[in-house]
């Protein structure tokens, strides 16, 4: 049988089944974005760790210029080491019909049949390539979908420099490509690089490699130390042109996953605690003013017998119930939310399966996390029911005192009329509740800014790398380094205005402990096409000599201007040097190293070799152009600035408009369950005032001011408080958001603080009208004989 | 044909329309109903009301509880609306008035003054009266209005600051601020002792004397009934007898 007093509860309930709602629904976006985050982040680590480990994912990766295979036994000699595979990695230029801008593909060598130990093929259609058998490849969903390929099609490619037809075979996908991008690109696109594989001989065959291969993969033995095989690697590939061997957090590939995965760890860290702390000030709030109205039926239960403990039990149970709503509503819209994430990571992320689901511990934790906030907001209330003496709660409470404090003679000084002043005390009467509901609105345009600032963000970054720092509508990369005269073959071709060079150093920086593998990148005084623009988009000028680092690898190195680093050349010569720091530049993108030219090359000794090249072009005559350049030999690779900048804003706006709906909606949630309970509360204390105001003659919408009034000075508060919010959130997310192998610069638009201040405006009138509508409901004839 | 053109009188336009005993009607009611429906049982407050109220006389509603006596009062008040017949105030029917016009005759021309005195606790005793006045056409200034009630002193002072009295008297000059042509007062000395209430029944009469402002209370104390000009007893839903007092007493000369 169910007790009265829990009956009591669930009429109470009822009965404020409005605020209980709004409540409901902050805890419920907190539950929701904990859950979706948190299942997630789990669902995608499972997925990795279940894929990494079936299809043996290495530990470590080095690249060489060319070795014999011969390197694969040393290797796997080295402690520590489990197993070593080596393969060709070839990159080659597709001729797609109808395609007028480059395709690329990276070329892997598999065993018969797409055979390997490491970084093992999955095939999803068709069969392994024949080792032997010229142009059999495998190619990779994403790639296969995204240009319409199908088994059996073939594809004209140019590697190493001679046409070759290759023939598909299977559609797959490998541990070591969940995400690829293709050399010099800053966004990925399947469409225009894909990944290949390609039996051992044939590629061999194709790319001049007779027992011969281009990079390691290496199993450690579990419990072995990376950093010590490392070496060893490096000491034994150097002889080959080996770049420097990289662990699995440097593998692009996996780093680019983790970002993401710790990414939506902050998340859980930031957004839930927000959501979290409204709905605990409006247990608060809300609870403590029931508890208030509520005195007499405690005096009356206590007097009954009912012991203290069970009235505060009783109590608490009304905020754990409120909460139980938001869990329930909470945990399905942060599984569904969860699920369409999921579904949407796995079109950036390659799997060949991905298991979306949500363990019972995330969403006993989400549980735990509401009903911890909602029971700490019930603490002050509960309190004070446990402590109320029966005596002194059956006589009604002592009416609020006013006085004539400063704020009285402030709104008499402002001219307020009486409405007005009204509206000003009783907000100075109650500075708690008043707080609570500023607060509140502030956190939810807060959070609202500081997701806009994230697209300013995102777009200040797009503006600072292809505005600013990269001028040039063409790069043209080369399958091998040329020498100077490739220079003015390009600048002979129809429709080139300007040549630079470009050029990349591979090299391992270190100081003491601490080394970072990374290319030093040269530019000479008169380059115009590209230059090197800070977080605050002002260009920044090369030192004359000595190298000038980015913030970030200056930091992981723990060095600053005048210090000196130990530079040592991958990949050709292997030689070391000592280098000065001549400046650093606070930058946006990875980890990188620039000295002038002439400085790199005084220090690589060979003749600056060109790597690849940047050209301004007459637009006029791109196609022309383009068509050339895919004729020329040893071309690797074309990228279209405007191509790519154009994919990279169609990746934010598609990742923001999802995000957007979300966070509006969340945001919306805070504004609406702050207002709402506020704008009730308001409502249900000052009926008896408002039914009087009504009599003495004041209209409906007059009425609805002194209501309305109160709410949306406090709104007007928020405002400004909520600005200053947002602004730190924001500043708080960009740096939790920040990895490796990008920085999101603080950068946000003026028009965020006005979208930000709308959306949430626009929330919480729509609120408060809806509560304003009760003035209608008001009954002017009890208000004649009732006591307040 | 005649009944319509004393109801379209005012007690300003028509002041020689004469009602039946020689004064001008400021309410005219016939067969004013009232059915309150709760739940399954009907509960009749007003069984079909006949009544006159003189402009600038003073009524004392009389009855035991539940006899109509304040369903009429708010009737009269534009705050509740009959289910059946017609009352017209001066030339207005206020049974045909939508909310909006009643508020604004409630605005123009109604003072009320409550039992437990309904002062905003937020508010100055003078800022309460200026709640009427900010919205009145001719007021008093405020201070002359709490001058009146004789709290020209306490004016700064608020309610929680203010005796029962006090507090009532300041009621009152939030009623009468606005120079209402009626004064509405339900049971206004109903919270107080004797020499309090007696004090605010003297501001009462001496508005009704000073502004000619038509003053009906409803009461409890029969020992009121003797300010009164006319006194309603109310039994049931009507009007079962109208008492005429060829002699009205002052409040200071009644016996509690």
């Amino acid at each position: 049988m169910v007790r009265a007093l829990d009956t009591k509860l669930l009429r109470d309930l009822w009965h404020m089944r409005g605020q209980a709602l709004a409540i409901a629904l902050v805890i419920g976006a907190a539950t929701a974005t904990f859950v979706m985050a948190m299942g997630v982040h789990h669902s995608l680590t499972q997925t990795r760790d279940a894929y990494y480990d079936r299809n043996g994912y290495a530990d470590i990766f080095v690249t060489m210029v060319r070795a014999p295979r011969s390197v694969v036994e040393q290797l796997a000699a080295i402690d520590g080491v489990a197993q070593a595979e080596g393969r060709i990695e070839q990159f080659a230029t597709l001729e797609m019909p109808g395609r007028i801008a480059p395709v690329r593909a990276v070329i892997n060598s598999v065993g018969d049949g797409g055979a390997s130990t490491l970084n093992r093929l999955v095939l999803l259609r068709g069969r392994g390539p024949v080792s032997d058998k010229a142009g059999e490849v495998v190619i990779d969903k994403a790639f296969a979908d995204a240009n319409a390929v199908h088994l059996g099609d073939r594809i004209d490619a140019i590697i190493y420099g001679s046409r070759t037809r290759l023939e598909v075979v299977g559609i797959g996908l490998a541990p070591d490509y969940i995400w690829s991008i293709a050399p010099g690109e800053l966004v990925p696109d399947a469409s225009r690089y894909g990944i290949f594989w390609m039996g051992e001989k044939a590629l061999e065959a194709a790319s001049n490699r007779q027992g011969a291969i281009n990079a390691v993969a290496l199993k450690m033995d579990r419990g072995a130390k990376e950093a010590e095989i490392i070496r060893h690697v490096d000491t034994l590939t150097s002889q080959y042109g080996g770049t420097g061997a990289i662990g699995r957090k440097d593998h692009l590939s996996n780093a680019f996953l983790q970002s993401e995965l710790d990414q939506l760890e902050a998340m859980t860290r930031i957004i839930p605690p927000i959501f979290l702390l409204v709905s605990t000030f409006l247990v608060y709030v809300v609870l403590g003013r029931t508890i208030r109205t509520e005195r007499e039926e405690i005096g009356l239960l206590k007097a009954f017998g009912h012991t203290s403990a069970s009235v505060g039990w009783h109590y608490l149970k009304f905020a754990l119930a409120i909460a139980l709503l938001g869990i329930v509503l909470g945990s399905a819209a942060g599984w569904w939310m969860g699920r369409s994430m999921t579904g949407q990571y796995a079109e950036y992320y390659r799997f060949p399966f991905l298991y979306y689901q949500v363990s019972a511990p995330v969403f006993l934790a989400g549980a735990a996390l509401a009903f911890g906030s909602a029971a700490i907001g019930a603490m002050g209330g509960v309190r004070k029911a446990v402590t109320l003496s029966p005596a002194v709660a059956m006589s009604p409470p002592p009416p609020p005192v006013y006085h004539a404090g400063w704020i009285e003679r402030l709104g008499e000084k402002a001219g307020l009329s009486a409405v007005g002043n009204m509206i000003v005390r009783h907000i100075a009467r109650w500075p708690g509740r008043s707080g609570v509901t500023v607060f509140g609105v502030a956190l939810s345009l807060g959070l609202l800014f500081s997701v806009l600032q994230f697209i300013d963000s995102s777009r200040a970054m797009l503006d600072n790398y292809f505005f600013r720092a990269q001028r040039q509508d063409i790069s043209v990369s080369f399958i091998e380094p040329r020498n100077e005269k490739v220079l003015s073959e390009l600048a002979s071709m129809p429709g080139v205005i300007r040549v630079e060079q470009a050029r990349a150093v591979p090299v391992m920086l270190r100081s003491g402990p601490r080394s970072k593998r990374v290319a030093i990148e040269a530019a000479s005084s008169d380059d115009r096409l590209t230059s090197r623009v800070d977080a605050q988009g002002f260009e920044v000028a090369l030192p004359a000599s000595g190298l000038m680092l980015s913030r970030a690898l200056a930091d992981h190195l723990g060095v600053s201007v005048g210090d000196r680093v130990e530079v040592e050349l991958l990949g050709g010569r292997q030689t070391s040097t000592t280098m000065p720091i001549a400046s650093t530049i606070d930058e946006l993108i990875g980890t990188r190293a620039y000295a002038q030219s002439d400085v790199l090359s005084r220090l690589s000794r060979d003749g600056a070799p060109v790597g690849s090249a940047n050209l301004l072009i007459d637009h006029a005559r791109r196609d022309e152009l383009i068509g050339r350049l895919a004729d020329m030999p040893m071309v690797l690779g074309v990228t279209e600035r405007d191509a790519a900048m154009g994919l990279f804003q169609r990746i934010i706006d598609e990742n923001i408009m999802s995000m957007m709906g979300f966070y509006i909606a969340f945001a919306s949630a805070i504004a609406i369950g702050v207002v709402y309970n506020s704008a009730r509360i308001l409502y249900s204390e000052r009926a008896h005032e408002l039914a009087t105001l009504r009599v003495l003659g004041y209209h409906r919408n007059e009425v609805g001011i002194v209501l309305l009034g109160e709410v949306a000075l406090l709104v007007v508060m928020a405002v400004p408080v909520g600005c200053v919010v947002g602004y730190w959130l924001a500043r708080l997310m960009v740096a939790m958001f920040s990895s490796d192998l990008f920085r999101l610069p603080f950068a946000p638009e003026r028009s965020s603080y006005g979208v930000a201040t709308l959306v949430v405006l626009a929330a919480t009138t729509a609120t408060a009208v809806i509560v304003a509508r009760r003035v209608n409901r008001l009954d002017m004839v009890r208000v004649l004989k009732a006591h307040d | 044909m005649q009944l319509r053109l004393f109801y379209a009188c005012t007690m300003e336009k028509c002041a020689d329309q004469q009602g039946t005993n020689g004064r001008a009607a400021a309410f005219v009611g016939r067969a004013l109903r009232k059915t309150y429906v709760t739940g399954e049982t009907q509960v009749h407050a007003l069984r079909g009301v006949d009544l006159e109220i003189y402009a600038g006389e003073v009524l004392v509603l009389l009855g035991p509880s539940g006899s109509g006596k304040s369903t009429l009062l708010n009737i009269i008040g534009g705050l509740d609306r009959p289910t059946a017949g017609e009352l017209w105030y001066g030339e207005t029917e206020l049974t045909a008035l939508d909310d909006a016009a009643l508020t604004r005759f409630r605005r123009a021309n109604i003072g009320f003054v409550f039992q437990f005195y309904n002062l905003i606790p937020s508010l100055t005793a003078e800022e309460n009266v200026r709640l009427v006045t900010d919205i009145s056409d001719d007021p008093m200034h405020p201070a002359d209005a709490l001058d009146l009630v004789g709290l020209a002193e306490r004016r700064t002072h608020f309610p929680a600051q203010l005796s029962g009295g006090e507090q009532q008297r300041v009621a009152v000059a939030r009623a009468i601020a606005k120079r209402p042509g009626v004064l509405l007062c339900d049971e206004p000395t109903g919270a107080l002792d004797s020499q309090t209430g007696i004090r605010v029944l003297e501001t009462l009469a001496q508005a009704n004397r000073e502004l000619g402002t038509t003053l009906i209370l409803i009461t409890h104390n029969a020992g009121i009934a003797a300010m009164a000009d006319r006194v309603f007893n109310f039994l049931d839903g009507q009007i079962a007898s109208i008492a005429v007092n060829e002699k009205r007493i002052s409040a200071s000369e009644m016996a509690w």
